[in-house]
């Protein structure tokens, strides 16, 4: 059933909204190629965005192996992701108040310690409590952890945030020197408007590569301990925690691992962030970005990987899109825009399709169980309607 | 400032966070769902005023330095509110079909909604109402007392509503009725009765307490329009330490928070004054015991509340 193999049967063995996301995400490359090609969006300026995406995504992993995984509450991404950055920040950066100088590896490694560090020390009093408690207490966390980033100069830098942060290649053999080696190339696709690449879209490029590392080993990750009995332990708990509990299994310490899995990942965005953006500062530990995972999420499908990468994508669109209107179209902040958005595109999920988009499908089985063609008919409704998880402890 | 000092700022900043829990810890119990646009729903009240006020003016007279015309905005500010908060039920809300998570996640887009169309509309930036800045009270500055004759509006005012919410919630028959709904929503039903018109009415108590705590948020403050976001944690730290659904719980949680966070300025002078040991640890909480981790504090604190009792203080006790 490989794509290559028979696209045609392929394509028929997606569901509705498969071919719907996939039809949606062909022509959207269609258009960004088109808009590229005629020098509309800068072929740097792209790569930024697919960066951008990736990291999206890669945030959506983390929170859907908290909340699509295990049915976690998450409101901490944003703490999460600001610790990834800082921690490799303060490691590397010139302008460090503390360390300094240290090899993007090296920040790579303190970040997810630092997040690990965090993760437990979220995670041990919070995990405990019911789901809307665990909620409201996560946000509150992710807030004290906020201020303390604000506030505590000696170790941040306060609002001034860090500079100096190099690129997350820098002293690398080859990789460190390789934008600067490849030749500037100008394509000439339509006659009039060249595509110039130069030593930016070569940097750009290894961060795309580099994002696309660290997505593509934390999707694999994610779907092979998805598919695990770990992962069938996690579901169970989902959608019933009392079920997983008599079952034997220690549902607390299944959280636990759930909730510490999902902060890495979390924290490798901000890592990759850190290293694409070059500065660092305590507004990227606004709640905002806790959200933005949140609809990236829900309107992927909980649970789903895929789902979190269309989302991510749909962030990205959003982001930068009400950026574009505002410069091109109509003379309108992009900030609250963007909010407006966002808050739409949640109370449309929810109100339409509160699986998502992408639900998980076959997720019970191993795919090879399945034999042959044909998909399983999908459920209506997800399991989230019959967990009944309101009154879980 | 003294000790009396910082007591009466946290009295007045009490009151809001008192106003604000009551509705919070209603909709709760109630509507079932931790309501995360009840701070936007906080900066509608305000910003209708704002416009309100700038349209009628003064009207005339003053009473405790704030024009007639700003009680007419204050109405007007808690009217929109509680407005606003019934046309979200009627058409978001209820045509919904999932669980308390998913109205809660859903609470979230409505807040980011709400606040997106204030921004639209008056830009991001802080602004003020339009009275007159006053001096604070002389007879009581020399106990060092700085309160302003707007902070005891805010004071009286708060009051007035929670005393007229006690009245309503005891004596009347919409009160007996919330009580019921709020123990045990399937038996009130089978008892006859009306939980949707409950639930609505629900809403406009809990939202017009709010816009009301808005108003007077921007008195107090200014207005912007994160001030009610920025506030909501404070308030669920209230309403969780008060005991979710006990209307004298947030009553209680709320007052408490408010001091706590008013109070933190001479806690640090406290805590200075202790001698910890080891030294390191005075340190530490000499940091953390400041005026910029005020609202971290009430966080942990409702953290350590939802860990140890998770009912707060009020414990068990019915609406």
């Amino acid at each position: 059933m490989s794509l290559l193999d028979d696209p045609k049967a392929a394509f028929a063995d997606l569901s509705r909204p498969e071919r719907w996301v996939l039809g949606v995400s062909v022509a959207f490359v269609l258009f960004l190629l088109v808009a590229m090609l005629t020098g509309a969006l800068g072929p740097t300026y792209f790569l930024f965005l697919v960066g951008l995406a990736g990291m999206y995504a890669l945030l959506s992993f983390g929170l859907n192996a908290q909340w699509g995984f295990t049915g976690l509450i998450n409101f901490s991404v944003a703490a999460f992701f600001g610790i990834g950055a800082y921690g490799t920040a303060l490691m590397t950066a010139s302008g460090s108040p503390i360390a300094g100088g240290f090899s993007p590896l090296v920040g790579l490694a303190v970040a997810l310690v630092v997040a690990l560090a965090l993760a437990l020390l979220i995670g041990i009093p919070t995990l405990r409590l019911r789901a809307d408690y665990l909620a409201i207490a996560s946000l509150g966390l992710a807030e004290v952890v906020r201020l303390i980033v604000l506030n505590e100069r000696w170790l941040t830098n306060g609002s001034a945030g860090l500079r100096g942060i190099p690129g997350f290649f820098d002293g690398w053999p080859v990789l460190s020197t390789f934008p600067e080696a490849m030749p500037g190339l100008r394509l000439v696709v339509i006659p009039g408007s060249p595509v110039i690449l130069e030593t930016a879209f070569w940097q750009a490029a290894l961060n795309v590569l580099l994002v696309l590392a660290f997505a593509g080993a934390a999707y694999f990750v994610l779907r092979r301990a998805h598919r695990s009995p770990w992962g069938r332990v996690l579901r169970t708990i989902r959608s019933d925690e009392d079920l997983a509990r008599a079952l034997g299994k220690n549902t607390y310490s299944f959280k636990m691992q759930s909730f510490v899995l999902g902060s890495l990942i979390m924290a490798l965005a901000g890592v990759f962030y850190a290293h694409l953006n070059l500065y660092v500062g305590p507004g990227d530990l606004d709640p905002i970005t806790t959200f933005y995972a949140w609809v990236a999420v829900i309107l992927g499908g909980s649970g789903s990987n895929r789902g979190a990468l269309f989302g991510g994508i749909v962030i990205v669109t959003i982001r930068e899109g009400t950026r574009f209107l505002n410069d091109v179209a109509l003379p309108i902040d992009p900030a609250p825009l963007r909010l407006l958005l966002i808050g739409v595109v949640i109370v449309a999920v929810m109100r339409y399709r509160p699986q998502g988009v992408l639900p998980p499908q076959r997720e019970l089985i191993w795919p090879s169980a399945v034999d042959g063609g044909g998909t399983p008919e999908t459920p209506d409704s997800g399991v989230r309607e019959r967990k009944g998880g309101d009154d879980d402890e | 400032m003294t000790v009396l000092g910082y007591l009466a700022n946290g009295l007045v900043f009490s009151s809001i966070i008192v106003l604000g829990s009551i509705g919070l810890s209603l909709v709760y119990s109630i509507a079932d769902f931790a309501n995360f646009a009840h701070g936007d729903t906080m900066t509608i009240g305000a910003y209708s005023a704002l416009v309100t006020f700038g349209a009628v003016g003064g009207l005339g007279g003053a009473v405790l330095g704030l024009p007639y015309g700003f009680f007419v905005a204050l109405v007007v500010g808690i009217a929109v509110a509680a407005v606003v908060a019934v046309a979200t039920e009627k058409l978001i809300y209820e045509p919904l079909d999932v669980d308390s998570i998913g109205l809660l996640i859903t609470s979230i887009g409505i807040a980011f909604i709400y606040r997106a169309v204030i921004q639209i509309r008056f830009g991001s930036d802080f602004t003020r109402f339009d009275v007159r800045p006053l001096r604070p009270i002389e007879a009581l500055v020399p106990y060092g007392v700085r309160i302003t004759l707007h902070d005891v509006a805010i004071f009286g005012s708060a009051v007035a509503l929670v005393v007229g919410l006690h009245v309503l919630l005891q004596y009347t028959d919409l009160g007996r009725k919330m009580r019921a709904m709020a123990d045990n929503p399937d038996l009130a039903r089978v008892s006859g009765i009306r939980t949707k018109r409950v639930k609505l009415w629900t809403w406009v108590i809990g939202a017009g307490l709010a816009g009301a705590g808005g108003v007077f948020l921007g008195l107090f403050n200014q207005l912007a329009p994160r001030m009610g976001f920025n506030l909501l944690l404070v308030i669920f730290a209230a309403v969780i330490l008060g005991g979710i659904g006990s209307v004298y719980g947030a009553m209680a949680g709320g007052f408490l928070i408010g001091m706590i966070n008013q109070l933190t300025p001479f806690f640090s002078n406290v805590v200075e004054a202790l001698p910890i040991r080891p030294n390191w640890l005075a340190t530490v909480i000499e940091n953390m015991i400041t005026i910029e981790y005020a609202n971290a504090i009430a966080f942990v604190i409702m953290v350590v509340v939802l860990l140890v009792r998770p009912n707060g203080i009020a414990g068990e006790a019915a609406t």
